[in-house]
């Protein structure tokens, strides 16, 4: 890859019109949300996309050469022509008569993936969480005392508002409702990093916008 | 107030408040204002497990974010990498899920001296693997046998010609792994590289990452969390080299604020309107 | 007889591929450590080849598009079916050759990397406008929510120790401990929902994802 070196306003003039075009194309699309849907919208919307899907694919062509099909050109694992014809099997589900064909691919894809997935998410996922909430803490302090006991009933909670799929009355009343606040208040706070998370990449848009037209050093 | 000024509030057009957004996320770039950051306990605890890193201890980075993402997860990333060649430990890089893997490596090189200088050198302090598209079984395949999915670096050098590779096949020859990711990166490599393995897991997520990855650090599944571009801010003070992440802030404060006050204004409003109705 | 290999062969294939993955998490028996390996190697070659699928559902639809002269779109995807078997081609000479096209990382670094970002930070404005035109204490629950928001994004933000230095004292408990009972109870339960799910697909009861016709 050429270096570009971002951290200066490129001085060579494919560089300068580099950074135009996706300043216009950033304008382009941004157009959608604070003006209305143009055709300039759209052509930087169908650019973006032949631009990913070029791009996915080289770059996964590349990925199979360096990790597979150096074995099978070597002559050391010639067994690999097995997962790549399965690979090819999957275009199959193009064509609804040969769908079935896909299936088996697909069917190790899903089985690995499950199988993985169900045995690893054993411990970390729930044996480590009901470890940790059943866990007293260790020094007298109240504030870790209340701690506990509020991670403690509020897991319980909440857990039994999520389990419990019979209707919540009687006995079962208070605590699911209960268990109810405390989602909303771990909703809460995913929300505010929520806005943390897509502020920052918008800051970062109207900080190249400022870059480019020079307001502010690049 | 009368509703109708109330009505023309809460229904606002939203051209006029994304206007409104940009503007105050611009201005601060313009007029930086400079506020103070303060160190979150996470950020600490990630701070402290790299500094506790000695000469020649392996360091795993999974750079699993898109350049769509580099506001969030770069800043924290080359604070990490920062510490990591400071303390002289060796680095391996790969990624996974996005193709933008090399061009965020050599962002990061690119804010690092000792990469340019050569005083930090690739084959001996640190090897780049590149991308590969798949995530939760290659990260398992890669905790017990790293040759069989990484057969060569991105430059062709097979890996076991590569000397910092020599003594290193996987999840039990890593110190440290740093996870960098928007999303369910860091859940694999507890899963497979600390759960059967006892490998320390640093997670420089986004900010939502704060979020889930909390419940990890509680069950002490995870060393240390930078959450997003607030968690690389902190990281850059506790380094003592402000960068990106330092600047943003500002931008971050105001922006914020914004939606606090829009929130309470159109509340306030509607509640207005309700008690009127 | 078709039915059998057209689905209880691949139910009966996807149990197997399943059970010796969870065998290998379980049991560190050495000769199934080489057969899984070989799994998960199969997995990421048919993932890698597969790809192509969503290029050929996306000259599928643009073609479409063109065929029918949709007004407005037409000639946009025109320029697609163009530019993206293009690119692909640049990029492919790239692999072949083993150097880079400047046009191909001109386009990589100008139009991929900004348009990515840009793509990706537009939720930015939405979520504002959200927060602001849907966001309403009609109940104690949304009051809640929208509280726990508040501290947190003042916590998140440097002004908020400004404005009140109890913010961060609060959000930074919030953060730590007052969110962890419901990040917890979303841990737990996906992860029971997906050892449920998981039982059901090994025994045949989930098909959705092998296509249709399964039923």
């Amino acid at each position: 890859m050429i270096p570009i070196d971002v951290a200066a306003y490129p001085t060579e003039i494919t560089g300068i019109i580099g950074i135009w075009v996706g300043l216009a194309i950033m304008l382009m699309i941004y157009s959608y949300p604070m003006y209305k849907e143009t055709i300039a919208f759209r052509l930087a919307e169908h650019t973006f996309v032949a631009t990913v899907m070029a791009i996915t694919i080289v770059v996964n062509i590349d990925s199979l050469l360096r990790t597979s099909l150096v074995h099978l050109f070597t002559g050391e694992q010639l067994y690999l022509i097995i997962p790549i014809i399965l690979g090819f099997a999957m275009y199959a589900l193009i064509f609804p008569d040969y769908r079935w064909i896909s299936r088996y691919p697909i069917a190790i894809l899903v089985g690995s993936s499950l199988g993985l997935g169900m045995a690893a998410s054993m411990v970390p996922s729930i044996v480590s969480q009901v470890i940790s909430t059943a866990t007293a803490p260790t020094t007298g302090a109240a504030i870790d005392w209340f701690n506990f006991a509020f991670i403690a009933i509020g897991t319980l909670c909440a857990v039994s508002y999520f389990l419990l799929t019979y209707e919540h009355k009687g006995i079962v009343k208070g605590p699911t409702q209960l268990g109810r606040y405390f989602i909303m208040i771990g909703l809460g706070a995913y929300f505010g990093n929520t806005v943390l998370f897509r502020f920052a990449m918008l800051s970062g848009r109207a900080l190249f916008f400022l870059q480019v037209l020079k307001i502010v050093p690049m | 107030m009368s509703s109708g000024i109330l009505g023309k509030i809460t229904n606002i057009d939203r051209r006029i408040l994304y206007w409104i957004l940009f503007v105050v996320l611009a201005v601060p770039f313009i007029s930086p204002i400079g506020l103070p950051v303060f160190v979150t306990p996470t950020s600490q605890a990630m701070y402290n497990s790299l500094n506790s890193l000695k000469k020649g201890d392996v360091v795993v980075l999974g750079i699993n974010f898109g350049v769509s993402a580099w506001s969030e997860c770069l800043p924290g990333s080359i604070a990490c990498v920062k510490m990591v060649v400071r303390k002289e430990a060796k680095l391996i890089v790969f990624g996974m899920g996005t193709t933008d893997v090399a061009i965020t490596w050599n962002e990061i090189m690119s804010k690092i001296p000792a990469f340019g200088a050569g005083t930090y050198k690739e084959g001996d302090d640190y090897a780049f693997f590149g991308f590969l598209p798949i995530q939760e079984t290659t990260i398992n395949l890669m905790a017990t046998n790293f040759r069989q999915v990484f057969t060569k670096d991105t430059k062709g050098h097979l890996t076991d010609d590569i000397p910092m590779m020599k003594n290193f096949n996987g999840a039990k020859d890593c110190k440290l792994v740093l996870s960098s990711d928007t999303g369910d990166v860091g859940d694999y490599f507890i899963r497979y590289w600390q759960v059967p393995f006892k490998v320390a897991v640093g997670w420089i997520g986004i900010a939502m990452n704060a979020s889930t990855g909390m419940t990890y650090i509680r069950s002490g599944n995870l060393v240390g969390l930078l959450s997003g571009v607030r968690g690389g801010a902190e990281m850059e003070k506790l380094i003592g080299e402000p960068g990106s992440a330092t600047t943003n802030m500002d931008s971050i404060s105001t922006s914020h604020l914004l939606v606090v006050i829009a929130v309470i204004i159109a509340n306030v409003a509607y509640l207005a309107t309700r008690r009127k109705a | 007889m078709s039915q059998i290999y057209r689905k209880q062969l691949v139910f009966v294939l996807t149990a197997i591929v399943a059970i010796i993955m969870v065998m290998s998490y379980f049991f560190t028996y050495e000769g199934i450590t080489p057969i899984t390996n070989q799994i998960q190697t199969w997995a990421l070659i048919i993932q890698l080849i597969a790809i192509g699928i969503g290029a050929i559902s996306l000259i599928r639809v643009h073609y479409r598009t063109i065929q029918r002269r949709v007004p407005g779109r037409w000639f946009l995807s025109a320029w697609l079916l163009i530019f993206f078997p293009l690119l692909t081609l640049i990029g492919l000479v790239n692999l072949a050759t083993g150097t880079m096209n400047p046009f191909y990382d001109w386009v990589f670094t100008n139009v991929y990397v900004q348009g990515g970002q840009t793509m990706y930070a537009i939720t930015g404005f939405y979520i504002f406008s959200a927060a602001y035109r849907a966001f309403r204490a009609r109940t104690w629950d949304a009051a809640l929510l929208l509280i726990a928001g508040c501290i947190v994004m003042l916590t998140n933000a440097p002004i908020g120790e400004v404005i009140w230095s109890g913010f961060p004292v609060i959000g930074t408990w919030l953060l730590n401990y007052g969110q962890v009972p419901a990040m917890r109870t979303f841990l737990i339960t996906a992860a029971l929902g997906l050892i449920a799910f998981g039982f059901r697909a090994l025994l045949g009861k989930e098909m959705g994802f092998y296509g249709g016709g399964m039923e």
